[in-house]
């Protein structure tokens, strides 16, 4: 009875059933969203046309405004308007007081080292404010798309460290999102060159945003992405460029540095005003209260030119890392509005021996990038399956050893997903107990590295001083976040963690955040519980019955088939009811029986990869 | 054991001397049908088993394209596992080895770009022999220790290689 039920494939998606996913860039200025639309990948406007959101957040004390309008009020409102939020993800109170005198909000602490800002609404953490932009990108994808999102890609700047990566997805997870993949931001835009000019060969992606700069060096054959190495600065960017003209208006006016807020973002704003001018003029003048002057263009380029020679320094490491020579680049992309700056794009004509290509709008290429991804992820292409991106992680990741120092187990430009584990011993009698910190950086010192995390391995049985054998395991996944095992191998003993940032939110911090969340605030908590475990199981179904219609036959005996049959009757039973906790359970117990099935599939795929091959090699 | 030898994982005869395109050709292929993007909307198990085996195909890849880890794996695998540090009796090698420091530090101590670039060519040299003079002996029982040796001035001049490439960070201000 069970199985005739089956047969119907009530449960399996409709063949042109597209699932809509999308691409959003989540930028220091600005932030975009991005859908690929029959067959073309554009950026999604909102109700005036705009494509553009400036990151821009004013907390009102009963509402919250994002965009443009916030942007205009940062000097009026300066103490409740956030920008450049981005700067501060994943940093902690110290980060942010090296920052110091650049930004004017009033700072307090919250249950975990991270910075809150000071509010009419209350303090809000930079993850907080990152989800309000979401949450206006993901109201704006779903009105214009016409249904709920599957999922969305989301960039990251590709020098972003673990902290800032966990920071990024926490938003998004708050915002209501389920975030399909962390992508680097120069991997989605060359994905959008790539694709759409037809890049092969080796390509430089020089992305230059509002306040992070990253240089990835990549390798295209055929629809394979392949990044060799990747660097850059996470405090460098257009909002660099701004502060130096701002410097220069203070000097050349003989303005006291001590700024009110209001003041600062008002220097600030005819500071960028400025720099966009020089753009197209040769000469620009510069006006603040009573003082007026002319900023040439030589005299900005003098101004940023340390800034653009750090940029071209990380290129050149970048690409001795990833061991080709400056001559086999065959081509330079230009990403990042900052980028539009004359002197950047001729500094790196001058350093790639080339001319920049710039004919995907700096701007935009990375949502366009995204959002083809998003839609490869979210499963619209599965006969093509052409796209395959190749990240590393962009910090040698490591532990402390004995006289604070760091010992590298995953070096930088690794390509990920990794799993690489290292063995230490105690080094004292009797010791039951070992402390494990992980670090991120490049520095031999563990004080000049970022600690990522610290836990402790317990109960490991008394022995003489390096007799117990630890196995460290770190394992960083296809979004670049990292998970951490200890194991004492003799007894077994372990523990492990999935690295929370020590500049992260807590648990309760973010439990706290989802029920502050206007979001979440009108809804019926259990409903909404329910509905999650309806859509994990559903996803469960079409997956396994799109699987037993493929290899069913092939991969299955009877007996094997007929247990995943009972299973997955049941739970398509359970579903029509309304007890999450039931079809938790069975969707928990449909994943196990199906465990082995799952695991035949893939070594089959490893197989028919290597059998294709082996055909292509007698056919030539 | 269920885990395929790497060379067996991209279909090769276990070799030293190996075609790195046609490796990095496979390995593209094989990553296209393990890498967690294929299942991205899989089960959470599909998923990380997709990790796994992903991390696995990298491990392997990286081991076989780098000449020094390649030599290691061979030797493990024909007379088991070597340890990481020994001391190692090979005096005039040794000897090698200290000029060769020397001449980085006073590269270094002179700021000289161009003579790293020289001393990079010559290291460049020595490495592409030791790769064949290793390609030669390392599947004779009888030449093993010679391998052994072989493979750990390898080690020591890549060693040498990650040094010239920080060096040349350092000068880069």
């Amino acid at each position: 009875m069970a199985l005739l039920q089956i047969a119907e494939p009530g449960q399996s998606p409709q063949p042109h059933q597209r699932r809509l996913a999308v691409g959003i860039d989540l930028g220091t200025t600005n932030s975009l969203v991005a859908a690929l639309r029959s067959g073309l990948s554009e950026p999604l406007p909102d109700a005036d046309g705009q494509v553009i959101l400036p990151s821009a957040v004013r907390y009102h004390a009963d509402h919250t405004e994002v965009g443009e309008s916030a942007k205009r009020a940062a000097s009026t409102d300066p103490l409740n308007t956030v920008l450049s939020v981005k700067r501060l993800m994943g940093r902690g109170l110290s980060d942010v007081k090296q920052l110091g005198d650049q930004l004017p909000y009033r700072f307090v602490g919250g249950e975990s080292h991270m910075p809150f800002i000071d509010t009419v609404q209350g303090p809000k953490s930079p993850v907080e404010v990152s989800a309000d932009i979401l949450k206006v990108l993901r109201q704006r994808a779903e009105t214009t798309l016409g249904g709920e999102l599957v999922g969305a890609v989301i960039t990251v700047p590709a020098y972003f460290d673990d902290a800032q990566r966990q920071a990024t997805k926490d938003a998004a997870k708050l915002a209501g999102l389920n975030v399909l993949r962390l992508l680097n931001e120069p991997t989605a835009a060359a994905v959008a060159y790539g694709l759409d000019q037809h890049a092969e060969g080796l390509v430089a992606i020089y992305d230059l945003g509002g306040g992070t700069f990253d240089i990835s060096i990549l390798r295209l054959t055929g629809g394979v992405f392949e990044v060799l190495a990747t660097g850059g600065d996470t405090a460098l960017g257009g909002d660099d460029f701004d502060h130096a003209i701002a410097g220069w208006i203070i000097n050349s006016a003989g303005l006291s540095a001590d700024l009110d807020p209001g003041e600062q973002r008002h220097l600030l704003q005819a500071a960028c005003a400025a720099k966009e001018a020089l753009t197209d003029a040769a000469s620009v003048e510069v006006s603040y209260g009573n003082w007026s002057a002319q900023l040439t263009r030589e005299a900005f380029d003098s101004l940023i030119e340390p800034m653009v020679a750090r940029s071209l320094k990380a290129c050149r490491r970048a690409v001795r890392d990833s061991g080709v020579e400056l001559e086999d680049v065959a081509a330079v992309v230009m990403v990042g509005g900052s980028t539009r700056v004359p002197r950047v794009r001729e500094a790196v004509a001058e350093a790639f021996g080339r001319q920049p290509l710039t004919e995907i709008d700096p701007d935009q290429v990375v949502a366009i990038g995204a959002a083809i991804q998003a839609d490869t992820l979210a499963g619209n292409k599965r006969d093509g399956g052409e796209l395959l991106l190749l990240d590393v992680i962009p910090l040698s990741l490591g532990l402390e050893t004995m006289g604070g120092l760091m010992e590298k187990v995953i070096p930088r430009n690794t390509t990920i997903p990794v799993a690489r584990a290292q063995d230490f011993t105690t080094y004292k009698d009797g010791q039951t107990a070992m402390m494990i910190h992980v670090l991120q950086g490049e520095r031999e010192l563990i004080s000049d590295c970022r600690s990522l995390a610290r836990f402790e391995l317990r109960g490991i049985p008394a022995m003489v001083a390096g007799a117990a054998k630890i196995r460290v395991t770190f394992q960083v996944d296809a979004d670049g976040l990292l998970s951490v095992a200890a194991r004492e191998l003799g007894s077994g003993v372990e523990a492990s963690i999935q690295v929370k940032p020590s500049y992260g939110l807590t648990d309760g911090e973010i439990a706290k955040m989802l029920k502050d969340s206007f979001q979440y605030a009108g809804d019926d908590k259990v409903a909404r519980v329910l509905r999650e475990q309806q859509v994990d199981a559903r996803r469960l179904l079409e997956a396994v019955q799109g699987a037993l219609e493929v290899d069913g036959e092939r991969l299955l005996d009877a007996e094997e088939r007929m247990v995943i049959d009972l299973q997955m009757q049941e739970l398509a039973e359970l579903m029509k009811g309304s007890d999450g906790y039931a079809i938790e359970q069975q969707t928990k117990r449909l994943s196990q029986v199906t465990d082995a099935f799952a695991a035949r599939r893939m070594n089959q795929t490893v197989k028919a990869a290597l059998a294709g091959r082996n055909l292509n090699e007698i056919e030539e | 054991m269920g885990i395929p030898c790497h060379f067996a994982l991209f279909e090769l005869q276990p070799s030293f001397r190996l075609d790195l395109e046609q490796l990095a050709t496979r390995y593209r292929e094989l990553a296209r049908g393990v890498h967690p993007d294929r299942f991205a909307d899989a089960s959470e198990r599909e998923q990380r088993l997709a990790l796994e085996q992903s991390a696995s195909l990298n491990e392997a890849y990286q081991t076989l394209k780098s000449p020094p880890k390649r030599a290691r794996y061979l030797l493990a695998m024909n007379g088991g596992e070597l340890p990481l540090e020994v001391t190692v009796h090979d005096p005039d090698f040794l000897m090698q080895q200290m000029q060769l420091r020397e001449e980085l530090e006073d590269l270094q101590d002179e700021a000289d770009l161009a003579g790293v670039a020289v001393f990079k060519r010559r290291l460049k040299v020595a490495q592409d022999e030791l790769y064949e003079s290793f390609a030669a002996c390392w599947d004779d029982a009888a030449q093993r220790e010679q391998a052994e040796r072989l493979m750990r001035r390898m080690q020591f001049l890549d060693k040498l290689t990650y040094e010239v490439r920080q060096l040349e960070e350092r000068l880069d201000d």
